[in-house]
C-alpha cells in the first residue's frame, strides 16, 4: 500500500515535503466534501492521473498502484453493497481509491529524509508539551523502510514451502512471517538503539 | 593506550529469566585489538552487549572508557559503535547516503557537515559506486560494509563487532575482517568464530559457559580452544 521512492527530476519531485503533503492534504478534503457533486470524482481522476504523468512516473506506476489497493477496493466494496445502493457504493471506493493513490504518489516522489524532515517541523509545537516528535518522524521512516523487509520475508517462507513441497495455506504463511518480522522488530530496535537512536 | 581507553568489569554476571548467561566476569583490557571467542551459547555476545548497555549486569559493574552504560547509556552509545552479525537489521534508510546520513540525526550538525562526513564515509568503507543504491537491492558484504560505514561516520571510540562476518562468503569475510582489523583507528572488540582473525587481535577472551575460561596471547588461547574443540 505505501510505495517506495523512485528518484526523478520532476517538479512534484522538487517540491517541499511539507507543502507537498499539505496540497495533497487539501485535494484529498475536497474530493472527500465535494459528494453531492457530480463532476468531482471525474475532475479528481483526471488531476490523478494528471499528476502521475507530471511526475514522470507515468501511467504505468499509476495502474501498478491501483492494483496494489485491489483488497481494500473489494473489502469497501463488498461491505457498503450491503447497505447502499450499488452506484454509490461504487462512487464511494472510488473517492477512497482516488486518495489512497494520491497518498502513493507523495511517497513516490519524496525521499524519506525529507518526509521525516518535514513530519519533525510540522509537529515542533508539540514538543513544548514534551511530545517526542523525532519519534513519530522516526516510526513514520520506520514503517515505510519495512515494506521491502517484510516483502522479502514473505518471498523466503513461500520459497521454503514450496522446496520442502507445503501447500500454501494462509495459516501456514501468516504464523511464520509474525514471527520473522517480529524478530526483525527486535534485532532492528537493539540497532537503533546502538545507533544511538532512542 | 590512555586511561581513558580502559574496559573494566568487575563481578559481573548477567541472567535471563534466572538462567546465567554470565557468570562473575572480572577483567581489565586496555589492548586495541580485543578477540572473542568460545562455542555458540558460552556467553560471547553477551558480553558484548554490556558495552553499551543492550545488556544490563544483574551483578557487578562494568566501565567502558570512564564511563557506566546503566547510568552513561545515552553518552556511551554516541562513542561506542555496534555491529550486529545480520546486517539487514542495522539499515533503515531506503538509500546508502540516507543510511548513513541518518546515523547523525539530532546531533547538532549543519547539512554541509552532515554531506561532507557522509561523503568521506561513503568512500572510507568503498560503497561510493553505490552511494544512491537501495539498501535493500545490496548484496550482504555492502550491507555490512554500510553498516560498519554507519557506526563509524558517528565517530565512535570504540567499535565492538559481534560476529561480523558470520553472514558473509570468504571474499567478504575477509574484507571486513581486515576492515575492521587493518584501518579502523578505534579500539576494536570482535566477537567471532572465525580464527583466524582472533589470531590478529592483541588478546583474545575465551569464553565457556558463561564464564571467562582465560584470556592472552592469541595463540596459545586459540591452540588450546582448538585442541578442547576437534
Amino acid at each position: 500500500m505505501i510505495a517506495l521512492y523512485h528518484p526523478g527530476t520532476s517538479v512534484l519531485h522538487r517540491m517541499p515535503a511539507g507543502a507537498k503533503v499539505l496540497v495533497f492534504a487539501a485535494l484529498a478534503l475536497a474530493i472527500t466534501v465535494t459528494t453531492g457533486t457530480v463532476w468531482s470524482l471525474p475532475l479528481a481522476g483526471v488531476i490523478t492521473v494528471a499528476l502521475y504523468m507530471c511526475s514522470g512516473l507515468g501511467i504505468l506506476t499509476l495502474l501498478r498502484q491501483l492494483y496494489t489497493s485491489r483488497w481494500i477496493v473489494l473489502v469497501m466494496l463488498v461491505s457498503q453493497v450491503i447497505f447502499l445502493p450499488l452506484m454509490d457504493a461504487i462512487t464511494n471506493t472510488s473517492r477512497v481509491l482516488v486518495v489512497i493513490v494520491l497518498a502513493a504518489l507523495i511517497t513516490l516522489t519524496t525521499r524519506i529524509p525529507a518526509l521525516l524532515d518535514a513530519t519533525d517541523h510540522a509537529l515542533a509545537p508539540l514538543r513544548r508539551l514534551r511530545v517526542n516528535t523525532a519519534a513519530i518522524g522516526l516510526l513514520l521512516a520506520l514503517t515505510m523502510t519495512a515494506i521491502p523487509v517484510i516483502s522479502g520475508f514473505a518471498s523466503q517462507i513461500r520459497e521454503a514451502q514450496r522446496a520442502r513441497g507445503v501447500p500454501v495455506r494462509p495459516q501456514r504463511f501468516v504464523v511464520p512471517l509474525l514471527v520473522m518480522s517480529l524478530k526483525h522488530s527486535d534485532e532492528l530496535a537493539d540497532a537503533l538503539t546502538a545507533r544511538g537512536i532512542e | 593506550m590512555s586511561g581513558q581507553q580502559e574496559i573494566r568489569f568487575e563481578d559481573v554476571c548477567v541472567e535471563f529469566a534466572g538462567r546465567a548467561a554470565l557468570r562473575e566476569v572480572s577483567i581489565t583490557l586496555n589492548e586495541k585489538r580485543i578477540g572473542v571467542i568460545g562455542s555458540n551459547g558460552s556467553g560471547k555476545s553477551t558480553f558484548a552487549r554490556l558495552f553499551n548497555g543492550l545488556v544490563s549486569p544483574t551483578r557487578g559493574r562494568v566501565m567502558i572508557h570512564g564511563l557506566d552504560p546503566l547510568r552513561d547509556g545515552r553518552r556511551l552509545r554516541q562513542r561506542v559503535g555496534f555491529i550486529f552479525s545480520n546486517p539487514d537489521a542495522q539499515i533503515v534508510m531506503p538509500t546508502v547516503t540516507e543510511d548513513l546520513a541518518f546515523s547523525l540525526r539530532g546531533r547538532g550538525l549543519t547539512r554541509a557537515e552532515v554531506d561532507g562526513r557522509v561523503t568521506s564515509t561513503i568512500a572510507a568503507v568503498d560503497l561510493g559506486a553505490h552511494a544512491e543504491a537501495s539498501t535493500h537491492g545490496l548484496s550482504s558484504g555492502q550491507k555490512q560494509l554500510l553498516a560498519l560505514g554507519a557506526i563509524l561516520i558517528g565517530e565512535p571510540d570504540l567499535v565492538v563487532a559481534d560476529e561480523p562476518t558470520a553472514m558473509l562468503d570468504a571474499s567478504n569475510s575477509r574484507k571486513i575482517g581486515n576492515r575492521l582489523l587493518d584501518e579502523i583507528p578505534q579500539q576494536l572488540v570482535l566477537v567471532t568464530h572465525d580464527l583466524r582473525l582472533a589470531a590478529r587481535c592483541d588478546v583474545v577472551l575465551r569464553f565457556k559457559e558463561g564464564m571467562l575460561l582465560e584470556h592472552g596471547d592469541p595463540r596459545s588461547v586459540i591452540a588450546r580452544y582448538e585442541r578442547d574443540h576437534p
